[in-house]
């Protein structure tokens, strides 16, 4: 039970990492970034394809991969979208997704690639007679760190508040002198550096790497933030949460039916919108549009 | 000396031109007023200026550099800051979180601290409010909110859209007194107003902006004489 926990919290705490990386993107240019997967991807083949260097090394550079992929999706793909609707902008980011899956399978092929990373975390500890695993706790305490440094990033520097405030109202902001082009490229390079450590623990619990590692995740973190409020990045990181310690949980208590852990957890979702159709942070009212 | 010049302006969205060649000048610690009726294209003349909507023809000087077509976040680095029509505060931030946004926008990051004094001597309520969500706030103490954050900005020319929408007369009068203080400390400030009466009175020149054309510029004394102003506000017949 108390490995069911950790697992459930350690699996929350990357979904939580993965819908704040969208939920950052969503906040100042409004684009719901389906390729972020490919973000994850680039990442995860990175640190496979270095698995011989020092973990540091490799995990540096997985992070610098990802951010500078971050970086040329904004600048080649988004930027001249700026001014266009959300459905045109999610279209493109479907297309960005696509084209990155293809060029990964020709890069690398369609079969997984495969290399032990982070061997020292594959291991499991007992406590009082219960046996945890490493890579749990590790996770666990990744997300923590990183979500505390992010918490802090957003609500105590400049950069933060200039965030904040786009994602609030970018034409006010800009108005104030904040720089449109630096700060959305700052939420794609940071949005990036989430996916590489979303990546790691992923890679850790799982080291076959193909052209579609990142997608799963993606679009479970997409529901996250939809369920925990597109407007706050709170709400991204919690909605995150949720629905990453929610599925972990229904795996376990489902048993045998885990086949149907998908399924239940969108009866969850379902019935959460229902009752707060913004998601749970959410401050708004949603408009009657019929 | 002329500080700001827009020189024959044409704007508009879409295949809809809005202004057909506006032109005023403002010189340092002059309060011009812009008046007109719904649609003249006031907001859009300030748009066009700020680089929110797009320039179709003309010019737009500071100090006698040409920040025409500019991007918004460099014309403010360069002293012309716009309080926009509805305040358009961060309304879930704090007050000193909205003010500190304004600061990026000065080109002296030195002298930040001695901004935020001088708008808090300006606007004292805002002192007392520093920490409360800029949103509770009343909408004459947002208004002033909007005001203090363009100017930590330190603008040589200040653009207020509308600054007395949905406020009570007695406020009204409280934030235009500060304007007043506001253009006696140096800076050129420039007033859109629906209600003309309100920026007649205080105005060296109030513009009458109509169907995109400046119309008339009357001064303190011409505006005092109420058939003069409202057939310039409403063209010849004043009906």
């Amino acid at each position: 039970m108390i490995q069911a926990i950790l697992d459930a919290v350690s699996l929350g705490g990357v979904y939580a990492l993965a819908a704040l990386g969208l939920g950052l993107v969503f906040g100042v240019m409004r684009l719901v970034n389906f390729a972020h997967a490919e973000l994850i991807t680039v990442a995860s083949y990175t640190l496979v394809m270095t698995h011989q260097f020092p973990l540091v090394v490799s995990i540096v550079l997985s992070v610098v991969v990802a951010s500078l992929m971050a970086l040329l999706m904004e600048l080649l793909a988004y930027r001249r979208l700026r001014g266009s609707n959300p459905a045109t902008m999610l279209i493109v980011s479907f297309g960005v997704s696509v084209l990155l899956q293809k060029i990964y399978e020709l890069v690398f092929g369609a079969l997984p690639r495969s290399a032990s990373v982070a061997t020292g975390l594959t291991g499991a500890f007992t406590v009082g007679g219960v046996s945890i695993t490493t890579a749990s706790v590790v996770t666990i305490v990744l997300a923590v760190v990183i979500l505390l440094a992010m918490g802090y990033l957003i609500e105590r520097t400049k950069l933060g508040l200039q965030l904040r405030a786009a994602a609030s109202d970018f034409q006010t902001a800009r108005l104030l002198g904040v720089r449109s082009n630096r700060l959305i490229a700052s939420a794609f390079v940071i949005s990036g550096a989430l996916a590489a450590v979303v990546a790691f623990v992923n890679v850790v619990g799982n080291p076959q790497v193909d052209p579609r590692f990142g997608l799963d995740i993606t679009i479970l973190a997409l529901v996250g933030i939809v369920v925990g409020g597109m407007n706050s990045l709170r709400g991204s990181a919690l909605g995150g949460f949720i629905v990453g310690a929610v599925l972990s949980l229904l795996n376990v208590i489902l048993g045998n039916g885990r086949v149907y852990a998908y399924s239940w957890m969108f009866v969850i979702v379902i019935v959460i919108l229902l009752v707060r159709p913004g998601g749970i942070l959410s401050k708004f009212a949603t408009k009657e549009r019929v | 000396m002329t500080l700001f010049e827009v020189r024959d302006l044409r704007a508009g969205y879409g295949k809809v031109d809005v202004l057909f060649g506006v032109s005023l000048t403002a010189s340092k610690g002059e309060l011009i007023g812009i008046v007109g009726p719904n649609g003249a294209g006031k907001s859009t003349l300030f748009g066009a200026i700020v680089g929110t909507v797009g320039l179709r023809g003309g010019s737009v000087f500071l100090d006698g550099e040409d920040i025409s077509g500019k991007r918004p976040e460099d014309i403010v680095r360069r002293g012309l800051s716009l309080v926009p029509e509805g305040r358009q505060i961060f309304s879930g931030l704090s007050v000193i979180e909205n003010l500190t946004l304004g600061l990026t926008g000065r080109r002296d990051k030195h002298g930040e601290k001695g901004a935020l004094e001088r708008v808090h001597d300006l606007f004292p309520v805002l002192t007392t409010h520093r920490d409360h969500q800029a949103g509770m706030l009343s909408g004459g103490q947002q208004q002033q909110l909007a005001i203090a954050r363009a100017l930590v900005a330190d603008p040589r020319v200040l653009l207020l859209d509308e600054p007395s929408l949905g406020l009570s007369p007695t406020v009204v009068k409280d934030v235009f007194d500060r304007l007043i203080a506001i253009a006696e400390s140096g800076t050129a400030v420039v007033i859109v107003e629906q209600r003309a009466h309100l920026v007649t009175r205080l105005a060296e020149r109030t513009h009458v902006l109509r169907a995109g054309k400046l119309q008339a510029t009357l001064t303190k004394e011409d505006a005092a004489d109420e058939a003069k102003l409202t057939a310039a506000y409403f063209g010849n017949s004043g009906e």
